[in-house]
């Protein structure tokens, strides 16, 4: 089964370039079950050709597409292994629901087809990152999924704030990438290569742990960019212009989890630097704190779940810094469940207010939207914490892992902590604000349960968010154990081994959940009219939290107004004069070449002969000068 | 009674120029005594290629045996005139494809000539058979003759078309030029032989094993006057001044045979002079043919840039890929400088095939006006052409990048960095043109219609783009192949 694996990448990509010539000779629905029918192939070739590994103590294996550039090790080449087989799965998965439920989503968009090929697209591309088996390859995948990225939020280019929010997530990722490019350059100048199977094998013996931490945190500055942490995470709350789907499965589900792959696949560079471990970990946790503090007060439903991602994806960071890499591998997926689930609850909620996004125009929506409403109520519990749901399970060993590290990481644990109460109050808050209370929605809007193309993967994605997280208990480890022999060599953070503290540890992470439930339970059960003046009544910091702590504005001054001054200046003050200048100067002394020696080239054979002769006179005396 | 031994003859070492000889004489002889549809003769001339294609791979096995079971010995043949080494059956390969796809290319230019076509189609066969001779001989004056038989089939080629045009004078300066360069060429021989009593290469490189010589003065200025001789042929620098006159004025449906194949014999037989019979000089020409090469690059690029005919821009372009190949000669290893001669051969037979559509066949001149807005009046033919250029520029995952690395890694392993950061100046100067020609296909508006391009011409784009991509991604099959094709 192994040898046809590179079906995962080229059948989603064979869907794109298929829909790209033919998807206008396609009826509406058609284009949009036939990628739907690639992505799901795609699956299925993964979940077989994964066998192996559910079987326990399977290493996995390079496979040699063809070699491309072997002198610098950058072949077309996949890396096989537990670890990746569970990313293609989770993408791949989760990504067939979200093509299926687009095919409802994007009903009577004129560019139906042109949708689906993107999202076709930015499977291969995800894929692709994922399954690569070096550095190189990676990277074409970690770029081609920034490009679908920014194709698909200014999907709606028309409007301005979309195109701008496209443009302004593929500017943000150019600064991490800046740092991935130039952490690749390093590995390459250490091991001569690219290739995982050469550079992790030689990591421990030939890095010294200045390079580790130099490759490490420059790993993790592309890592930031790409999976939206502090501080280049203004982009994905930017990046809900694009369509609901679009969010759930690249800005929650996958493409922002490539940062959380990058370092469990270089898990064995980052070993070496524990300073760059302390970093990633205290990253990761402000940003968890941080995003959610500003979630609470979002009225915007999208914004909500967007800082919420940015949140939970600290939790990911905060446990591949701790070195806890099956917690957070366990998060990614969990999250992957409940988040694409609420997304597209928030698109089927959307849908069904005519395109209104403002909570507080909502409630009520309940009686109207069963499903929808059910579905988002177990992904609300599951992200809050609370047993036995997902995000319980993967929440708590992240945090029972962190405490067990001890240290600096207390401090971390507590943060944790603190961010499992916001969450559970935020997250209720947004239920109720949608769906209970009374209706205050505008007029001349109608709400109704979304179609069944749309209601059935919402259904299938509760189940997931259900019991996902029964494949990693304390009790029976089974994804601990899938993804071990991709961690052999790696030392991994676990949860404390003495039960009592396990349980009294798991216990404070459920309490924090139910308090932050409780909380918004008793502010947002009452009348609008008393959880508004509450909210009013907790300025200047409510404010604060709903202007999400002014940072696009800070950077809009610091750093993006000084930019473009500077950019005016090299322009106009060094670009035109000197550089075009040289350019120009350059062009006009070839120019002045070129008529200097147009007198040669006369036409006439006399000439060219003595030109000729020249030559051969100077290199008869060169060579004879040389040699004798 | 006197007993005459006649020596044994190894047939199989020269089977594919007898094939190509006899298939030139039958094409002459069929339109003579039947005159056939050209089809007929197309039809004639392909048979020959196939059959002297499938000779090759019989070589290449024999030659593949004899190394594996010893008796290297055994690939020398007609008493050391001839080898049978993979360098040579590796460039003879190149010789029959580039033949066949320029022939096609060419094939409305012949169709055109009427009557004088059959001419044109064994001109074709007899210089792809003199240069074919050239990369197999191990004697320099069998190279010579080889060099004679190819050239003055060039020659005659050059001029060849129905009307009279500028292609007479490209014609007329192209011998000249050429007989004074063959002229040069076979001096140096002499005095290699004055110096060292040898012709034969694999003997002239014993000799420099056995002999330490204290006066080389006469074999280096013999050595000097044969790569002045072959860097003619290649249109290096400074001996380039002949190629934009003749591939702006020779009919264009023959420019890109003639230019990739004395390009294709011209490096390969330097490479079989320089690093198979002289290795042990190479202090004193090491430095001479970086120095070529480096110039090269720069006039190259540099010139390219202010052209305004794509025919003459493509010939400067040449200059440049003349000085980019010799870098893999100056690396001292022959796996780069094939792969590099062979996918730019096949590019520049592409690039030419699109200058006879847009030009005509027999067309002079190709003004870069011709091309504004090429890609909206022949979208297909516009993007094969960019594809081409871009692969000339060696944008990667195309065959000129994977190319340009082979040969640059080779020179700088061999301890030439300042000629490689020469060379990338030049690849950088020279995107400069390539896009420039680019950008007037796809930017510029035309109100021309649409060109239709000929079957044949669709089939020569086809490969030469499919070569170029391939090429590119998958590089490892005739990297191999290359690396297998070294010389005895």
């Amino acid at each position: 089964m192994i040898e046809v694996i590179w079906l995962i990448i080229a059948l989603p990509l064979l869907g794109a370039v298929f829909l790209h010539f033919f998807g206008r000779y396609i009826k509406e629905p058609w284009s949009g079950w036939l990628a739907s029918g690639a992505i799901a192939s795609s699956f299925v070739v993964a979940l077989v050709a994964a066998i192996p590994f559910f079987q326990g103590g399977e290493h996995g294996s390079t496979v040699l597409l063809w070699e491309w550039m072997p002198a610098i090790g950058a072949n077309l080449e996949m890396l096989w292994d537990p670890l990746a087989a569970f990313m293609a799965m989770v993408v791949t998965g989760v990504g067939a629901l979200i093509h299926v439920f687009a095919i409802g989503y994007m009903r009577g968009d004129e560019r139906f087809s042109r949708f689906f090929t993107y999202l076709n697209l930015f499977a291969a591309s995800m894929l692709t990152l994922v399954l690569a088996g070096n550095y190189a390859m990676l990277f074409l995948g970690w770029e081609l999924v920034g490009l679908c990225s920014y194709l698909l939020i200014g999907f709606w280019f028309v409007r301005p704030s979309a195109a701008s929010a496209a443009k302004k997530a593929f500017i943000v990722n150019r600064i991490g990438d800046f740092g991935f490019l130039i952490a690749l350059m390093l590995i390459f100048a250490a091991f001569g290569t690219l290739s995982y199977a050469g550079v992790f094998e030689r990591a421990g013996a030939e890095l010294t742990t200045g390079m580790a931490t130099a490759i490490a945190l420059l790993l993790f500055a592309g890592a930031v960019g790409k999976s939206a942490q502090i501080p280049l995470y203004v982009w994905l709350p930017d990046a809900m212009e694009g369509p609901a789907p679009v969010s759930a499965l690249i800005h929650a589900a996958t493409m922002v989890t490539a940062g959380i792959y990058l370092i469990a696949r270089s898990a064995a560079i980052f070993e070496l630097s524990p300073a760059a471990q302390t970093i990633v970990a205290t990253v990761g946790a402000l940003t968890a704190l941080w995003a959610a503090t500003i979630a609470i007060s979002q009225r915007d439903i999208k914004k909500v779940l967007a800082y919420s991602t940015i949140s939970q994806l600290g939790y990911m960071v905060l446990a591949v810094g701790t070195t806890a890499y099956f917690a957070g591998l366990f998060h990614l997926m969990t999250h992957a469940f409940f988040k694409a689930l609420l997304f597209l609850g928030a698109g089927s909620v959307i849908h069904a207010m005519n395109g209104e996004q403002d909570m507080a125009k909502m409630g009520g929506l309940f009686k109207k939207m069963r499903v929808t409403g059910i579905t988002m109520g177990i992904a609300t519990l599951a992200i809050a914490g609370i047993p036995p749901l997902g995000g319980f399970w993967s929440k708590d060993e992240i945090l029972a892992s962190v405490f067990e590290r001890g240290g600096w990481f207390s401090v971390l644990w507590v943060i944790g902590l603190v961010t499992a109460l916001i969450t559970g109050f935020y997250m209720t808050r947004l239920f109720m604000l949608i769906f209970l209370g009374k209706p205050r929605w505008d007029g001349g809007v109608d709400p109704h349960e979304s179609p069944r193309v749309m209601t059935v993967p919402l259904i299938v994605l509760a189940v997931l968010s259900t019991i996902g997280g029964l494949t990693n208990t304390p009790i029976r480890l089974t994804l601990e154990s899938f993804l071990e022999p991709s961690f052999e060599l790696i030392s991994v953070g676990q949860p404390p081994e003495n039960v009592l503290i396990l349980v009294v540890v798991s216990l404070l992470s459920v309490l924090a959940g139910a308090a932050g439930i409780l909380a918004a339970w008793l502010t947002y059960r009452r009348p609008p009219q008393d959880w508004q003046r509450l909210e009013e009544g907790l300025q200047p910091i409510w404010g604060i939290w709903e202007d999400a702590y002014g940072v696009d504005d800070i950077y809009g001054r610091v750093l993006v107004a000084p930019g473009k001054r500077a950019a005016d200046a090299t322009a106009f003050g060094f670009d035109v004069p000197i550089i075009d200048g040289a350019v120009n100067g350059v062009a006009r002394l070839v120019r002045d070449f070129g008529a200097w020696v147009r007198p040669l080239q006369t036409g006439y054979v006399r000439n060219y002969g003595a030109l000729f002769l020249g030559g051969a006179v100077v290199v008869v005396i060169w060579l004879v000068v040389a040699g004798v | 009674m006197i007993e005459i031994t006649t020596p044994e003859v190894s047939w199989i070492a020269i089977l594919p120029e007898l094939v190509l000889a006899l298939g030139a004489v039958g094409v002459l002889l069929v339109e003579v005594q039947w005159k056939p549809a050209t089809r007929v003769l197309g039809a004639i001339s392909a048979i020959t290629l196939v059959i002297a294609i499938f000779f090759t791979f019989l070589q290449w096995a024999q030659a593949g045996d004899a190394l594996e079971v010893g008796g290297l010995d055994e690939l020398v043949a007609f008493s050391g005139m001839i080898v049978m080494d993979g360098f040579a059956v590796f460039g003879r390969f190149v010789l029959l494809v580039m033949a066949g796809l320029g022939l096609l290319a060419g094939w409305r230019l012949v169709e055109r000539l009427n009557r004088r076509g059959a001419e044109a189609i064994a001109l074709v066969l007899l210089a792809t058979t003199g240069f074919s001779i050239m990369v197999a001989s191990n004697n320099l004056v069998m190279m010579f003759l080889g060099l004679e038989i190819g050239s003055i089939s060039l020659y005659i080629l050059a001029g060849l078309t129905e009307e009279k045009t500028k292609a007479d004078e490209a014609a007329m300066k192209y011998f000249l030029l050429g007989s004074f360069a063959s002229a040069i060429f076979i001096y140096g021989v002499a005095l290699l032989y004055a110096g060292t009593g040898q012709l034969e290469i694999l003997a002239i490189r014993q000799f420099f094993t056995e002999f330490i010589v204290t006066r080389p003065a006469v074999i280096l200025i013999g050595l000097a006057l044969i790569i002045v001789g072959l860097g003619f042929k290649v249109s290096a620098a400074p001996f380039h001044s002949w190629a934009p006159d003749v591939y702006q004025g020779a009919p264009s449906g023959v420019v890109g045979y003639m230019a990739a194949m004395a390009k294709i014999a011209g490096f390969l037989a330097m490479a079989r002079i320089l690093l198979t019979a002289v290795p042990q000089l190479d202090d004193s020409w090491l430095p001479v043919i970086a120095g070529i090469s480096a110039l090269s690059m720069l006039v190259g690029s540099t010139i390219a840039l202010v052209q305004s005919d794509v025919r003459r821009l493509l010939a400067y372009s040449g200059v440049a890929h003349a000085g980019f190949i010799l870098t893999g000669i100056v690396g001292g290893a022959t796996t780069g400088m094939l792969f590099y001669v062979t996918v730019y051969a096949i590019q520049l037979i592409g690039a030419f095939a699109v200058v006879a559509v847009v030009s005509g066949p027999s067309s002079s001149g190709s003004s870069i006006d011709e091309y504004r807005g090429l890609a909206r009046r022949s979208p297909a033919l516009g993007a094969a052409f960019a594809v081409l250029l871009l692969g000339m520029a060696g944008l990667p995952l195309t065959s000129g990048f994977v190319a340009k690395f082979g040969v640059f890694s080779e020179a700088w392993a061999n301890g030439y960095g300042w000629l490689v950061i020469v060379a990338l100046l030049a690849s950088v100067i020279s995107f400069a043109f390539y896009l420039r020609v680019i950008v007037a296909m796809y930017m510029d508006e035309t109100e021309e219609e649409g060109i239709v391009v000929s079957l044949a011409a669709r089939w020569v784009l086809t490969i030469a783009v499919a070569g170029t991509v391939l090429a590119g991604i998958l590089p490892a099959p005739l990297i191999d192949l290359a690396a297998d094709a070294f010389s005895l």
